[in-house]
């Protein structure tokens, strides 16, 4: 079983990975579905970690670490959960539009077996975009029932 | 015979897989003539393949011989369908075909169990509809997505009656049914249990009918999908709750398995007497 100090120690590490991919998030116009989506499981992992934590540690003997997770916690709630996550699902809703729109106005003519092949990657692209969407959602739904 | 031309089916799309290296959404095969692996009337392996040339969803299609049958692998692309329904609320599961042989063998069972019509519920190209019209059995193909049936229409080479429908509001007393098997094209975790109970609701309203229909449940035993309690491959609980018993299940090749090392059952299911 791990010790109080391995579970402190794992919290301000991941808690440390989660700023830098905010950080990282902020700097960025657009983000690959992969940094979408690595983020928010960052935000999940680190959001458990401290509900857990605060239920196991004593207010007296673990200040320091009770602070740090009210820090990060407010850095959850107003830098992502307020401003970074509702931009996140805007974009791509908006992203999903315009490649089922591009999609859509695609020449139906007859086309090169090449050319359907090709056309199949943008439609692998939407499909992941919207099983990334729907993974956002989830977070959103989340949100609304805390 | 049937469960012997199925388990060949699979081995030959096994066989197929290993060797397939092209780009295709989806593939399937067909093979070229009746042989002891595959004792189909000659005529009717002709019709299976005129339904796949004629049809616009295959781009590309060459002969290959697997294992040591002679069979042409067809090529295609749904992707503009998928992208056409998902624009729908009410549709169940976007379209993703069976293969033409699997739909053939499907229907050479129900056949076998001595059904008189087959009703193809989310039928997409129609092509489990269509081989009932080869094993001369009468059959409708219900399909809500009209993209969908316009183009089942450019594909009656037999006539299997596209219908443009919401399945749970269809009218199914006007086709005058005396023995049908419905066949449920959605896997139960996509909508399918939901679409199959508001089926059976309208059914079960046509005096007589219930006891002497059947109904085929598409399945699956892949761990992506929540598991039912009762089994029968996700359909147990509605299987049990509607007083059926399943009579058989064949397992066949399907697009959306092409690459799961587990095909698709297919549940044949009847009413239990009482």
């Amino acid at each position: 079983m791990a010790s109080a100090d391995d579970i402190s120690s794992m919290f301000y590490d991941e808690s440390e990975k989660l700023e830098n991919l905010i950080n990282n998030v902020t700097t960025k116009s657009e983000l690959s579905l992969h940094e979408i989506i690595e983020t928010y499981f960052q935000i999940m992992n680190v959001s458990s970690m401290a509900v857990i934590l605060k239920q196991q540690l004593q207010a007296d003997e673990h200040k320091i670490l009770l602070d740090k997770i009210i820090d990060i916690e407010r850095v959850i709630s107003e830098k992502f959960n307020s401003s970074i996550h509702p931009q996140v699902l805007k974009k791509l809703t908006k992203s999903i539009q315009d490649s089922i729109k591009n999609l859509q106005s695609e020449d139906s003519e007859q086309k090169s077996k090449e050319d359907i092949e090709n056309e199949a990657k943008l439609y692998e692209e939407l499909r992941q975009k919207m099983s990334t969407k729907e993974f956002v959602e989830q977070y959103d739904k989340g949100l609304s029932h805390d | 015979m049937i469960e012997d031309i199925a388990k060949n089916l699979v081995h030959l799309k096994k066989e197929f897989t290993k060797i397939y290296d092209g780009k295709s959404q989806i593939q399937e095969l067909i093979p070229v003539s009746k042989s002891d692996l595959f004792p189909i009337k000659q005529k009717d392996l002709e019709l299976l393949h005129q339904f796949a040339t004629k049809n616009p969803i295959y781009y590309n299609s060459y002969e290959k011989i697997i294992g040591r049958t002679l069979c042409i692998v067809y090529e295609g692309d749904i992707n503009k369908y998928w992208l056409n329904s998902i624009q729908y609320d009410s549709s169940y599961q976007p379209f993703y075909p069976t293969w033409i042989m699997s739909a053939y063998v499907c229907v050479l069972l129900a056949k076998d169990l001595g059904y008189h019509e087959i009703i193809d519920i989310g039928s997409g190209d129609g092509r489990i509809a269509f081989c009932a019209k080869i094993l001369d059995l009468e059959s409708y193909s219900i399909e809500i997505d009209d993209m969908l049936v316009e183009l089942q229409k450019l594909l009656t080479i037999l006539d299997f009656h596209p219908h443009c429908s919401d399945a749970v509001a269809f009218d199914y007393f006007s086709l005058n049914l005396t023995h049908p098997i419905f066949f449920i094209g959605g896997l139960p975790q996509m909508g399918g249990t939901q679409l199959a109970s508001g089926v059976m609701k309208k059914i079960n309203s046509i005096s007589d009918l219930k006891r002497n229909t059947g109904w085929v449940f598409t399945g699956t035993y892949s761990q992506k999908y929540q598991l039912d309690p009762k089994n029968e491959a996700g359909w147990g609980t509605l299987i049990e709750k509607n007083n059926l018993k399943s009579v058989q299940t064949l397992s066949l090749p399907t697009a959306w398995a092409f690459h799961e090392p587990e095909e698709t059952p297919y549940i044949f299911t009847q009413t239990v007497s009482e």
